[in-house]
C-alpha cells in the first residue's frame, strides 16, 4: 500500500528529472549556437584535420563493417520476399518491398546504429578523458570554444559519412543482397531492376537525405553532451554508456516520427 | 600611464566546492613577476579559477586592463583569454596530436598567419626548448619534462601578456627541464609580459621574480618583494620555510 501511495511522489520525481536533463541539453545546444558567434576569429584549417580523421573513423572504417551488414540484410529481405511474395500472387512487388524495408527504414536506421555503437560511444570516451586529463580546460584557457572546436567538427564529418553511408548501404543491399539470393532463389536481373526503379521515388531520397542530416547532427551532439558530463575518471564508462543507449532511443524515436512525417 | 596589468580588488569566495578566499587585494603591474605558495588548500587553487575565467561565483573585483573580467562579453572573454598563457601540472596536451601539432593549435585557431609562417616560429620554440627528437611524438610517448616543455611552448607561441605556471615543475628533474627554465628566465626579464608562478617552492625562483605572495586559509598572509621574502621574520613566511609543524598555521 505505500509502495503504492508512494508511486505518484515517484513518478514526479522521475518526470522532473528528465524534465530537467532536458533543459540542461537545451542550454548545451544553445551554447554550441551561440558559439558560432566566434566563427569570424576562427581558422577553418584547425577544424579541417578534425573534420577529416572523424569522416575517416566515422565513415571509411566503419564502411567493410556496413557493406556486411548490408549483404546480409539484403539477402536475408530478398531471399524471405521471393519465397513468401508469391504466396500472395504479389511477386510483382519485390521492388517496393525491398525500397520500403531497406532503403526507407533499415537502412538509415542500421547504419545509424552502427554509427552510434563505433563512433557515438568513441566521441563520448575520447570527450570525457580529454576533460579529465584537462585537455578541454587547457584549449579554453587558449580561448578555444570547445564547443565550436570540438562538437561542430563531429557534426559536419558525421553527416557526411552517414548520408554516404546509407546509400552505400541500400546499394549494396539491394545488389549484393540480389547476388547472395540467386544462390537459392531465380530472378531475372532485368525485372529485378526494374522493380527497384519503379519503387524507388525522389521522396526517398529526400528522406534519406534528411535522416542523414538529422542523424548525423544528432549523433555527436549527444554523445558529446555526455562526453562533457563526466566530472571524475569514475563517471566516464557510466557516460559513455549513457550516451550510446540515449542516442539510440533518440535515433529510433526520429525515424518514426520522419517515417510517419514523410509516408503516413 | 596606468601600468596595472591585473588588479584583484576585495576577492572574497564562500562557496562549498572551492577553497575560500577572504578579501585578497592583489595588483600586477605589466613586466612584472609574481610567485603565489602556501600550503595545500590555501585558497591558490580558487584564486587561479578565477583569474583564468573559468569560475566567476565570487565577490570583489577582477580587472584585467582596468576591465573587469566579468563585464567581458562573449568576444571579450574570447580574446582575454588569448592573452594568458597557462602551463598546469597535468600539462593538458591534446592526446591525439603530435608535440608540433600541439604547439601550433593556438596559432592555427586563432592567428591569420601563413602556415609557413606558423611553421617557422613553432619550429624555433621546438629548437629552444630542446624537443626536435620528439616533435613527431604523441604526449602518451612523452617523459614528464617533454611533456612539460611542450605545454609551455604551447603555452607561449601567441605570446601573451601574461603567463601563468602552475605546479609545473614539481616532480621534474632540474637537469631535463634546463632549457625551459632558461627560457622561461629570460621571459620573466622582458619588461612588457607578466609571469604567475605558483609552486610550492618558492625558492627556485628568487632569480626570476620581484615578487612573493603566501597565501593561508584564503587570506595574504605575505606580500613582499625579493628581499623581504629573504629576511622578513613573517611567521607564516618562516614556518613555511622551515618546513615546521610548529608556528601559526596548522597543517594537518
Amino acid at each position: 500500500m505505500q509502495m503504492l501511495l508512494s508511486l505518484p511522489f515517484t513518478v514526479g520525481k522521475k518526470a522532473l528529472k528528465i524534465w530537467a536533463g532536458i533543459g540542461d541539453f537545451g542550454r548545451y545546444c544553445l551554447s554550441i549556437a551561440l558559439s558560432f558567434k566566434s566563427l569570424r576569429y576562427l581558422r577553418f584549417r584547425s577544424l579541417y584535420v578534425i573534420v577529416i580523421n572523424q569522416t575517416r573513423f566515422t565513415g571509411i572504417d566503419a564502411l567493410n563493417f556496413v557493406v556486411l551488414i548490408a549483404l546480409i540484410i539484403g539477402a536475408t529481405v530478398i531471399i524471405q520476399a521471393t519465397t513468401n511474395l508469391p504466396k500472395f500472387g504479389t511477386e510483382g512487388f519485390i521492388g517496393n518491398l525491398l525500397v520500403i524495408i531497406v532503403a526507407r527504414e533499415l537502412g538509415p536506421l542500421i547504419t545509424a546504429l552502427i554509427v552510434i555503437s563505433r563512433s557515438g560511444s568513441a566521441i563520448a570516451a575520447e570527450i570525457s578523458t580529454q576533460k579529465q586529463n584537462q585537455e578541454i580546460l587547457s584549449m579554453e584557457i587558449m580561448g578555444i570554444d570547445t564547443r565550436l572546436y570540438i562538437v561542430f567538427p563531429r557534426i559536419l564529418a558525421s553527416i557526411l559519412s552517414i548520408f554516404s553511408l546509407i546509400m552505400i548501404f541500400d546499394l549494396t543491399a539491394f545488389i549484393g543482397g540480389y547476388v547472395i539470393a540467386r544462390s537459392t532463389v531465380y530472378i531475372a536481373p532485368e525485372a529485378f531492376l526494374q522493380t527497384l526503379v519503379d519503387a524507388f521515388s525522389l521522396k526517398d531520397l529526400l528522406a534519406t537525405l534528411i535522416k542523414s542530416i538529422i542523424y548525423g547532427t544528432l549523433v555527436p551532439l549527444i554523445c558529446c553532451y555526455y562526453g562533457f558530463k563526466a566530472s571524475s575518471k569514475f563517471e566516464v564508462p557510466i557516460f559513455v554508456s549513457r550516451a550510446v543507449i540515449r542516442t539510440l532511443f533518440t535515433i529510433i524515436v526520429v525515424n518514426v516520427v520522419i517515417s510517419i512525417l514523410f509516408y503516413f | 600611464m596606468d601600468d596595472t596589468l591585473l588588479s584583484i580588488e576585495h576577492l572574497s569566495c564562500d562557496i562549498g566546492s572551492h577553497d575560500p578566499l577572504v578579501d585578497i587585494n592583489i595588483s600586477l603591474a605589466r613586466g612584472e613577476n609574481a610567485v603565489f605558495f602556501g600550503p595545500e588548500n590555501s585558497g591558490i587553487e580558487t584564486l587561479m579559477l578565477f583569474l583564468l575565467d573559468i569560475d566567476d561565483r565570487y565577490e570583489g573585483v577582477i580587472r584585467y586592463k582596468n576591465t573587469d573580467i566579468r563585464e567581458f562579453d562573449y568576444i571579450g572573454k574570447h580574446n582575454y583569454r588569448r592573452e594568458i598563457g597557462y602551463v598546469h601540472g597535468m600539462y593538458g596536451l591534446i592526446s591525439n596530436m603530435s608535440v608540433e601539432d600541439n604547439i601550433s593549435l593556438p596559432l592555427e585557431y586563432h592567428s591569420t598567419m601563413s602556415q609557413k609562417e606558423i611553421k617557422r616560429l613553432v619550429d624555433r620554440l621546438i629548437y629552444e626548448l630542446n624537443l626536435d627528437y620528439c616533435k613527431k611524438l604523441r604526449p602518451v610517448d612523452l617523459s614528464n619534462s617533454e611533456a612539460l616543455r611542450t605545454s609551455y611552448a604551447r603555452a607561449i607561441v601567441m605570446d601573451p601578456e601574461l603567463l601563468i605556471v602552475k605546479h609545473a615543475f614539481e616532480g621534474q628533474s632540474p637537469l631535463n627541464i634546463r632549457s625551459f627554465m632558461d627560457n622561461l628566465k629570460e621571459r620573466a626579464s622582458r619588461k612588457d609580459k607578466s609571469l604567475i608562478i605558483v609552486t610550492y617552492e618558492p625558492e627556485k625562483f628568487i632569480d626570476f621574480s620581484d615578487r612573493f605572495i603566501m597565501i593561508f586559509n584564503g587570506r595574504v598572509v605575505f606580500d613582499g618583494n625579493r628581499e623581504s621574502y629573504l629576511d622578513s621574520e613573517n611567521r607564516y613566511l618562516v614556518q613555511y620555510k622551515e618546513g615546521s609543524p610548529a608556528g601559526p598555521m596548522a597543517i594537518l
